[in-house]
């Protein structure tokens, strides 16, 4: 990329970011013109996103010097195929949860759109920074709008929740601090691609602090990804959220996932001497015990919100034990299986609000009408009256199924498929074994198979209970713009099925790019300055 | 037509027809019926039409590219084997929308039920016809799917949900076993192809993982055929509509099961413990099924038990890995289909006709419908195995099979005994069915008078029951060809001799036959009183249901267990959360360390400098003392941090870094002011009643979390500490932002330049943050509303006013104004002079200690005073305050001056800086991170007042929110 589209790298994060600016000048009055730029902006972000990952399955790491300073000492971007694959994430299901919001939650709050713009330039940044100071940066940024959007909507419940979540995020902020710091003060650079090279020379002593440093942060990144038993506040914050809110947050737990992916293949690769495969272990432990938890707690769940919840903690174990067995081929089916349960249960959580307006129109109302037991100074709730058209239950009935099969992982949906490409690679032992299938990878496998039908157990319960015999029938007043970001999501995972082979193929350069991260090493540090204009480029 | 697309059509076809269907008016039964018949028959055709080139080339293939690099491709692959079930499935299929369309009500919604049939049909005909493990376990699963929706279909009856619910889970449960079956003979034979794993025998037979891949397969089939002991969710699956019954669960799906045994059979079988498992769960399957079949009342009852029995038949068949065995297996499978599926459509048209399926209210039918009547009772007679009738010809091949020793073991000695015994009991049950529904005394109280059902309802059934007499007279011209294509499809090379002649002479067979024949009818004359009697079930075990078995288990699983499960492992309150992760954030970072390793820098005393350790001390007792405060005296704790955070602030200077001094300092004072104002709302401290006793739980809690708290304080100062006294590594960034802060940056102090150039982007970054939490902080303090204990005015406040009214020429207020008065003024005169020290602060910033942030803080600070002197009414009527589009403005600002970089092609905040020649002011220092500087300080004041405004106001919300309490209570009163 040369020229004015070499900018492109950045707008995933300047565009939120001149969007968020924007919407602060214009008074909470002014719904309809928030709404546009917002909508605006994050379809914006689809169309670049796309374009991000055709230029980053093309070409390889392309690298944004921020400032023209030389890759160690400034920070940079770096797009490859897994940051360009988050972000593609990213931008299709906000834009979901999105015009999903507009029907009526982003009412609900002040200032939901600007939070909602930082939101994604906190995501967007953090899957693209190579520096990891950087990332702190945009950890805090998407972090400090989370809590303004898990809080929004307010309510008691909520409230008390949300503050929860702030109070467990914030210390774990601070691990993230401790952690970036100790590796600076032992190598001496935050540029991750720098830390990968440093990481071979370094004394035994010295080495001691660099571990210590990435446990510390190993932790944060745990806390946030949701591991068993740093994972208490997530079902308690994901259940209580607004939909749309609790639909993007079902990515936030997917960013601590990336960052150990990341890291842990990058810095702490096969050339990482003694420090090689660092904790490993410790994610294969971790990462079942989540799926084992997750598993327990969708079984036990009586409310649709928390088994959603478990579902996101349940897809958190798998891919945590996927990325401590640090195999190219598990790593391939590990990002399959990422994007099409962060799809799924995005879209689980939006259908979820739906159905249960029909079972208590009473509940919602209060929520969302919390505004007009305000002071005077607050506007007034205009009526939303959705479209009732008379499939609706229909509708929301076979997108429920359809949840239901991507949850349990049955076929023929992407949950299928991300189950069996992750088992397949599981149980391919990889070159250079005896051909045995380790105790791991079997464990592995019951607990992928049994998670898949404890969900299917409770989909069931709740898809029974809620369809077949109902106490009262309520037809939920559903609007086309809240109905049509669920089917679509789930159009997205047809597609993800369909186009499997392609899919694959991507995931699978993904992974072993992941895998030899020299190529983005090299990339990061030879990445040339522009020089000034009429000299010649290095 | 192309082998390819014709295979493709066969499986595409029913699923576009099933779409379709679903489109359809909800009482469009007719046009529905002739949909799904044209599917059905258009798929029977293009079996029909592929039949000369199997025969010819022994299959056809179809493959498409779906996900090659993991070995999955959209490969189908249509024998002889595959042909039949093709046949069998879409001709059934046929037959049964036929049925179907005078069967179903003209008030029932058809379009959900045809559209769920043919989605059924096309998944079993994927599954039967699919040329990938993989592909045949997806459309295994599907089959299950629309099994569950079907059965589920009148789900307004809970039998039917819950028939519906455990069929799903039985045969999910399968199904799943199944596919990591599949994933490990992928994984032996390295393809799931159906040709290389048919092909890979031995191989898989001996490999160290063939154990576990066989109990996983099997698990997938035995559920789906509902054989012992996972037999009990086809009973219950009868709540479905009877096409259904007629369809899925006696003709195809339930053969399934089955169906893959036999496909697997040339590779799994012939081992000891296929011969164990198999043959165990078929003849406990054709025992069992048989005995309990007998007792039912509910006519579809009693052909579901009749169903697990004839499936355990081809069960057993195929577990005796004998070449001939799996040729009875194949043929039986075609001859059960054909006299059970008739069956059910007679039970259907009786129910349809009575209103009824109780044995017990149902007799002498036969006066009213005599020609249904004779059609079941030929079907029963094949069911029952009487000569002259296909079922007959199978059952002789399997007690033909019963009688040879396979392998020496109680099994297979007991076999020829269980055999006759099923027998019997299949006679009894088939003779029951045929007696006491047609004969005896006419039906008491039925609801309408039965008759004959209309021509094209019957239709199916005379069709079947014809294909059953001919079948059994003349068996070597009719079904011959096609079973042995079918045969050799499975067992190629292997296919023995068999003869499908109706006489074979006096035979051992023929005298076990008539044995089963009139032992059966003994039973039926000697139970006929008793059944008419009893309850339904068989006797003494009645109460040993395994579907409450099963259902107590779910219960006991995901009720009682998981719940405490969760309950003991999780948990909603946060402290223990907290706790958890500061443990673990402690064990995490104690685990790389190895003693011999690590070398603490031996600490030299002459180095210490007495003063800092006397700030360091006073730092550290402050902090302790915070926390130690933080829960009896909110205002003391937050002095303390202070105290805390200025030792900081000194150490800052201490060690040379003016800038960061600066910033820290300011930020003290501001972030403590604000927590002032806030602490006025935080609800009192619930004060301890009774006397101080601490309970030994209590102390042993609050001992540990001290320990952790030490540990972990103690853990984070020891890394400090090491990681501060080892040296510094050679090459640091650091090194070069000194080198080059001025050459590139043109700045000389190096803090700011950083700040705003190396790393403005991380300055971009945190601004945003605090620009979000000021924001947050607005919206959540929007909505808030003081506690209620914290509504009342302080006793400080309220003495002044009672003072103020007791005296007769003050007005309420007076007092604070008159005490405040001096500091007011001096405040109000400060603002002006604070604004320009914060401009100063400002644009000396790149040179010397200043900048955007320090700036902003200073500014901020500067409106605090103003509404701490006067009150916030009294500023915002003077002031027009718009923070939050300062915050906006200054964030547009900020990110314009580094897309400014963009036009000169350079990236992101490339700076460019000069010395401009001011009049009067001298040589100032003008780069462009000027700029971006200013838009940092808008954000900064605008963050930091907003979050001032949401505090203040909350005190004329308090008063509002007073007022109307008291207001209450008056009117109460």
């Amino acid at each position: 990329m040369t020229g004015w589209s070499h900018h492109l790298i950045i707008a995933p994060v300047l565009l939120p970011l001149a969007a968020g600016a924007l919407l602060m000048l214009y008074d909470e009055r002014r719904q309809f013109l928030k709404a546009t730029i917002n909508l605006a902006s994050t379809f914006a972000l689809v169309v670049i996103s796309i374009r991000l990952a055709e230029v980053a399955d093309t070409s390889a790491t392309s690298v944004y010097l921020l400032g023209n300073w030389p890759a160690p000492l400034g920070i940079v971007l770096v797009l490859d195929r897994l940051s360009a694959l988050m972000l593609v994430l990213t931008s299709f299901l906000a834009s979901a949860a999105l015009v999903f919001a507009l029907a009526r939650w982003h009412k609900a709050g002040a200032h939901f759109h600007t939070l909602f713009q930082f939101l994604l330039m906190g995501l967007n940044g953090a899957f693209l920074t190579g520096d990891l100071f950087n990332l702190f940066v945009f950890f805090e940024v998407m972090l400090a709008a989370s809590y303004g959007l898990v809080l929004h909507g307010s309510g008691p419940l909520r409230v008390k929740a949300g503050l929860h979540y702030i109070a467990i995020n914030l210390a774990a902020s601070f691990l993230f601090l401790i952690g970036v710091s100790l590796i600076y003060g032992v190598t001496g650079t935050l540029n991750m691609a720098d830390l990968a090279v440093r990481i071979s020379g370094l004394a035994a002593g010295d080495r001691i602090l660099l571990e210590i440093g990435a446990a510390v942060l190993g932790v944060a990144f745990l806390v946030k990804a949701g591991m068993w038993p740093l994972s208490n506040w997530l079902p308690n914050a994901y259940s209580v959220a607004a939909a749309p809110v609790a639909a993007v947050f079902a990515l936030l737990s997917k960013v601590g996932i990336y960052v150990l992916l990341r890291l842990s293949l990058l810095v702490f690769g096969a050339h990482a001497g003694s420090s090689a495969d660092f904790g490993s272990g410790l994610l294969i432990v971790g990462g079942m015990a989540t799926i084992a938890f997750g598993m327990i707690g969708v079984i036990a769940s009586q409310a649709l919100g928390r088994l959603a919840s478990y579902s996101v903690l349940v897809s958190s174990g798998t891919l945590l034990a996927a990325i401590g067995m640090s195999d190219a081929g598990v790593t391939a089916g590990a990002l399959f299986y990422l994007v099409s349960s962060t799809i799924t249960v995005g879209a689980l959580f939006l259908l979820i609000e739906l159905i249960e307006r029909g079972q208590n129109p009473a509940a919602d109302i209060l929520a969302v009408t919390a505004e007009a037991f305000g002071d005077g100074d607050e506007e007034a709730v205009e009526e939303q009256v959705g479209v009732a058209f008379p499939g609706t239950l229909a509708i929301l009935g076979v997108c429920f199924a359809i949840c239901g099969l991507l949850l349990a992982g049955l076929p023929p949906l992407s949950g299928f498929i991300g189950k069996f490409a992750l088992l397949a690679a599981v149980l391919t032992p990889a070159a250079g074994t005896d051909g045995g299938i380790l105790s791991a990878a079997w464990l592995y496998t019951a607990l992928l198979i049994l998670s898949g039908l404890a969900a299917l157990l409770s989909m069931l319960r709740f898809g029974i209970r809620t369809f077949w015999a109902p106490i009262e029938v309520v037809v939920p007043r559903v609007s086309l713009r809240e109905i049509v970001p669920v089917v679509l999501l789930l159009l997205l995972t047809l597609g993800l099925t369909i186009q499997g082979g392609p899919v694959m193929r991507y995931m699978q350069a993904t992974a072993s790019s992941l895998h030899s991260p020299q190529q983005y090493v090299d990339g990061v540090l030879g990445a040339p300055r522009v020089q000034p204009q009429g000299a010649k480029a290095e | 037509m192309n082998g390819d697309v014709l295979l493709i059509l066969i499986v595409v076809l029913p699923f576009v027809g099933s779409v379709l269907a679903a489109t359809f008016r909800p009482n469009a039964r007719n046009s529905e019926a002739w949909l799904a018949g044209g599917v059905a028959l258009a798929c029977l055709i293009l079996a029909a039409i592929a039949y000369p080139a199997i025969v010819e080339h022994g299959a056809i293939r179809s493959e498409s590219e779906w996900l090659p690099t993991l070995g999955l491709n959209f490969t189908l692959r249509m024998d002889g084997f595959a042909w039949l079930f093709s046949v069998l499935v879409s001709g059934f299929g046929f037959l049964v929308v036929l049925y179907a369309r005078y069967y179903m009500s003209p008030h029932d919604p058809v379009p959900r039920f045809f559209a769920f049939l043919l989605a059924f049909m096309g998944a079993m005909l994927g599954m039967v016809i699919s040329g990938n493990l993989v592909l045949l376990v997806i459309f295994w699963e599907l089959t299950s799917i629309f099994s569950f929706l079907l059965i589920g279909y009148w789900h307004h009856n809970a039998g039917a949900r819950d028939g519906a619910r455990m069929a799903l889970t039985i045969t999910g449960i399968g199904g799943l076993g199944l596919l990591v079956g599949v994933l490990l003979i992928g994984h032996i034979v390295g393809s799931y192809d159906l040709d290389r794993v048919l092909a890979a025998g031995d191989q898989i037979r001996e490999h160290d993982l063939y154990v576990p891949a066989l109990i996983l397969i099997l698990l997938g089939t035995l559920t789906k055929s509902a054989q012992f002991p996972f037999h009990f969710w086809l009973p219950n699956a009868m709540a479905a509509p009877t096409p259904v019954s007629a369809y899925l669960h006696s003709a195809t799906m339930v053969k399934a099961g089955v169906f893959l045994m036999a496909r697997l059979w040339p590779v799994l079988s012939g081992t000891p413990e296929w011969f164990w498992i198999v043959g165990f769960a078929g003849m406990a399957s054709l025992l069992v099924g048989a005995f309990f079949a007998i007792f039912q009342h509910d006519l579809k009852g009693l052909l579901a038990y009749s169903t697990i029995s004839h499936l355990g038949l081809i069960t057993m068949l195929l577990s005796l890995g004998s070449p001939l065995g799996a040729v009875a297996a194949i043929f039986h499978m075609i001859n059960h289909a054909t006299f059970k599926a008739s069956l059910f459509m007679a039970a259907g048209i009786i129910d349809h006709e009575t209103g009824t399926r109780d044995m017990r209210r149902l007799g002498g039918l036969f006066r009213y419908m005599p020609i249904t009547a004779t059609l079941a009772m030929v079907a029963s007679a094949a069911m029952a195995g009487v000569p002259l009738l296909n079922g007959f010809l199978s059952k002789e091949m399997f007690f033909a099979e019963a009688i040879e020793t396979h392998a020496k073991s109680v099994l297979d000695t007991s076999a020829p005994y269980v055999a006759v015994l099923a027998s019997a009991f299949a006679v009894t049950y088939s003779l029951r069915f045929i007696h006491t529904v047609f004969f005896g005394p006419k039906p008491t109280g039925l609801e309408r008078q039965p008759h004959e059902p209309p021509f094209w309802m019957r239709f199916p059934i005379q069709f079947l029951v014809l294909a059953c007499l001919v079948v059994g007279t003349i068996p070597a011209l009719t079904v011959g060809p096609f079973l042995h294509t079918a045969v050799i499809s499975v067992l190629g090379p292997n296919t023995p001799f068999y003869s499908l002649a109706v006489w074979h002479g006096f035979t051992l067979p023929l005298l076990m036959s008539a044995v089963a024949l009139v032992a059966g009818v003994v039973l039926y004359l000697l139970l006929n009183g008793y059944l008419n009697r009893s309850e339904a079930g068989p006797p003494f075990i009645r109460r040993l249901q395994a579907q409450r078995i099963f259902e107590r288990v779910l219960v006991v699983l995901s009720w009682k267990w998981a719940r405490s499960i969760e309950a003991r492992l999780g948990t909603r309150r946060l402290q223990p959360q907290l706790r958890l992760l500061v443990v673990a954030a402690f064990i995490a970072a104690l685990l790389p360390i190895s003693l011999d390793d690590l070398s603490l820098t031996s600490l030299r005393i002459s180095e210490i400098d007495a003063v800092f350790v006397l700030i360091w001390v006073s730092g550290i007792c402050c902090a302790v003392s915070a926390a130690y405060q933080a829960k009896y005296h909110r205002l003391a704790a937050l002095i303390l941090l202070g105290g805390a955070g200025l030792s900081t602030c000194i150490t800052f200077a201490w060690f040379s870094a003016p800038d960061l001094a600066l910033t820290q300092l300011l930020v003290e004072i501001v972030t403590t002011v604000l927590l002032l104002l806030g602490l006025r709302w935080l609800p009192k401290r619930i004060e301890e009643e009774g006397p101080k006793t601490v309970s030994l739980g209590t102390r042993f809690r609050r001992v540990r979390d001290f320990g952790i708290a030490v540990a972990a304080g103690g853990g984070v100062g020891v890394l400090a500490f090491v990681a501060m006294t080892s040296p510094v590594p050679l090459e640091t960034v650091a090194s070069y932002y000194l080198e080059k802060a001025y050459v590139e940056g043109g700045g000389k102090n190096v803090v700011n330049v950083i700040l705003v150039d190396f790393r403005g982007f991380d300055t971009l970054g945190e601004v945003s943050v605090l620009a979000v939490v000021a924001l947050t902080v607005f919206a959540l303090l929007r909505r808030f509303r003081p506690a209620a204990d914290s509504i009342a005015v302080p006793d400080q406040q309220r003495m002044q006013n009672d003072f103020d009214e007791a005296e007769p020429d003050r007005k309420v207020g007076d007092t604070i104004a008159d005490y405040l008065l001096v500091p007011a003024v001096i405040m109000q005169w400060a603002f002006p002079v604070i604004i320009v020290l914060a401009t100063y602060l400002f644009l000396r910033g790149h040179d010397l200690p200043g900048g955007g942030f320090v700036a902003g803080i200073a500014m901020a600070a500067a409106f605090i005073l103003q509404y701490m002197a006067a009150g916030t009414r009294w500023v915002e009527e003077r002031l027009r305050i718009l923070p939050v589009s300062w915050i906006g403005l200054g964030l547009l600002l900020a990110a314009l001056t580094g897309m400014g970089a963009w036009l000169f092609g350079y990236p992101f905040l490339t700076t460019y800086s000069q010395y401009v020649e001011l009049p009067t002011v001298g040589a100032t220092p003008l780069a462009t991170a000027l700029l971006f500087d200013l838009g940092v300080l808008g954000i900064v004041v605008g963050a930091t007042v907003l979050m001032l405004i949401a505090l203040a106001h909350q005190s004329t919300r308090g008063l509002r929110s007073a007022r109307v309490a008291t207001e209450a209570e008056q009117e109460e009163a």
